[in-house]
């Protein structure tokens, strides 16, 4: 299956998201134009690399590609800028993985394609 | 002026296993079965609701293909997708091509064939709905996503496993004598909270199962030449709505925003208090979604639509019945056909002729059919014709 990851790796390498020049409110995924005031005088922004767990999940079946990596931990987290993103969560114990428990971000291996055997790599979460 | 509008007949397939059928034989059957009940020979208007017939079926152009088996070649003809609202957006086009005047007719089919593919092939499938940059990214599937959005509520609301099990539960007790519906058959609270774990905290039973099927409603103009003959039901009101497309991306991942604007502006356009509403066909794709969209449509205040149910507000003989033919969860989820079986529910028991699942005295019914996590909501309310 065909996403072009290159046209994005900003935004999976470094959280590249997105700043309102107007209202200042900042989001990840990046947007066209500002979700809170509606201007479309909007700029890349690094988001920042730490948050909190809003709601999780444990994937046992999750997308073709993905096998190797489960069960995983899915999260909602909200960043220190209040952006609110989906990631997987890494290297955190299932004890550690709870609602408001501290995050940071880390650059991992996404996913393998089954056809190509292309790498791709993104971010992840861990529990701090 | 908009002219009125009403659906005057109806078909469809059983909802399971159809390995003998293709999508296309599918899209006949429910086809043919609204043909014949309305006496309309020639629809002025095909449309097909449809969400992932490439992936499917490898079959794309489905309008002129079902207007060509239906011998109906040189009908306009084409397909709707929005997610597993393709068949309420589908009636919607409908409904408003022919309250606008222009078209006397418009068959409305939803189908979807999902039995062919593996189950990580669904998944990938039902996936497309959601973000390929953001959300498939990261591995997530469907069920993730309202696994996330359950464990969210069920804190947030202090919702039970018990209470989160109600609507599945009443879904099933209503099956058990709905003909057409994919699993007949009673549980209980106890079997959805042992059932497998799918997303945690979503159980199997909490998610509507994988499933093929068709069905189809004819749509006639008050008066038009072509209102033919079937017993009329009239469409009062439908509206689409979308919210900000991900869940992640809300301000409020409980408010299904889409829902409840689609759900007042059908209202709103029917005329109707939602007070007099008979029943309501939700789209419970996962239980949490089913309570969310009731609290949406303001039938259940907020975090309350789940204990809603376990009281017994929404089964037969409550206050207000709800999927009265088993719903997402007991009837089935084809998921682009399933908008239509809801809309197909609705006129069986607006004509009176629902058999044993009859809400009696039913006079105006809503019929409620989201994409992706409320992304998009489809609305419809009808009425009883004298």
């Amino acid at each position: 299956m065909a996403i072009r990851h290159w046209r994005v790796k900003d935004r999976y390498y470094r959280l590249i998201g997105s700043r309102c020049t107007e209202c200042g409110a900042e989001c990840f995924p990046p947007v066209y134009r500002c979700r809170k005031c509606g201007s479309e005088k909007i700029e890349d922004r690094e988001m920042p690399q730490s948050g909190k767990i809003v709601t999780y999940t444990q994937l046992h079946e999750p997308l073709p590609g993905f096998e190797a990596q489960a069960p995983f931990y899915l999260a909602v987290v909200e960043l220190d800028n209040g952006a609110k993103m989906l990631t997987q969560l890494v290297d955190s114990t299932d004890e550690s993985v709870k609602t408001g428990a501290k995050v940071v971000a880390t650059v991992r291996r996404a996913r393998v394609d089954g056809d190509s055997g292309q790498i791709t790599y993104g971010y992840k979460f861990r529990v701090t | 002026m908009a002219r009125k509008a009403y659906v005057s007949s109806v078909g469809f397939t059983p909802v399971g296993d159809h390995w003998e059928k293709s999508i296309i034989d599918l899209a006949v059957e429910a086809a043919r079965g609204a043909l014949k009940g309305s006496g309309v020979k020639n629809p002025g208007q095909i449309i097909v609701g449809n969400m992932f017939s490439a992936v499917g079926a490898s079959q794309e152009h489905l309008g002129a293909l079902l207007a060509s088996a239906l011998g109906l070649s040189g009908t306009p003809a084409y397909k709707i997708e929005a997610a597993c609202s393709s068949g309420g957006a589908a009636f919607n086009v409908g409904y408003n091509l022919v309250r606008s005047g222009a078209v006397d007719s418009a068959l409305v089919v939803g189908v979807e064939k999902m039995r062919d593919l593996e189950p990580e092939e669904v998944s990938q499938a039902l996936a497309m709905a959601e973000s390929a940059e953001y959300t498939q990214f990261v591995g997530a599937t469907f069920a993730a996503l309202n696994g996330l959005l359950a464990r969210y509520y069920m804190e947030q609301k202090n919702v039970t496993r018990d209470e989160l099990s109600s609507i599945p539960v009443l879904d099933h007790a209503n099956a058990v004598t709905a003909a057409h519906a994919q699993f007949r058959k009673a549980i209980t609270p106890e079997v959805v909270g042992r059932s497998a774990m799918i997303a945690d905290p979503l159980r199997l039973f909490d998610c509507a199962p994988v499933g093929d099927g068709a069905a189809a409603a004819m749509i006639v103009a008050e008066g038009g030449a072509s209102a033919g003959k079937g017993k009329l039901s009239e469409v009062l009101g439908g509206k689409i709505a979308t919210n900000e497309f991900s869940i992640y991306e809300r301000d409020d991942m409980l408010d299904f925003k889409a829902t409840r604007d689609a759900f007042r502006g059908a209202t709103a356009e029917a005329g109707i208090s939602p007070k007099k509403l008979s029943l309501v066909e939700v789209h419970d794709a996962f239980s949490v979604v089913g309570a969310l969209s009731l609290e949406a449509m303001g039938f259940s205040k907020p975090g309350e639509g789940s204990r809603d149910a376990k009281a017994g507000k929404y089964s037969r003989g409550g206050e207000l019945p709800i999927n009265t033919f088993g719903g997402l969860k007991a009837r089935g989820h084809p998921v682009g056909a399933t908008g239509m079986y809801q809309i197909v529910e609705a006129y069986l028991q607006l004509t009176g002729q629902a058999g044993k699942n009859q809400v009696e005295g039913a006079q105006y019914a809503a019929t409620q059919n989201i994409g992706g996590v409320d992304s998009t909501s489809a609305v419809h309310v009808f009425g009883r014709s004298s």
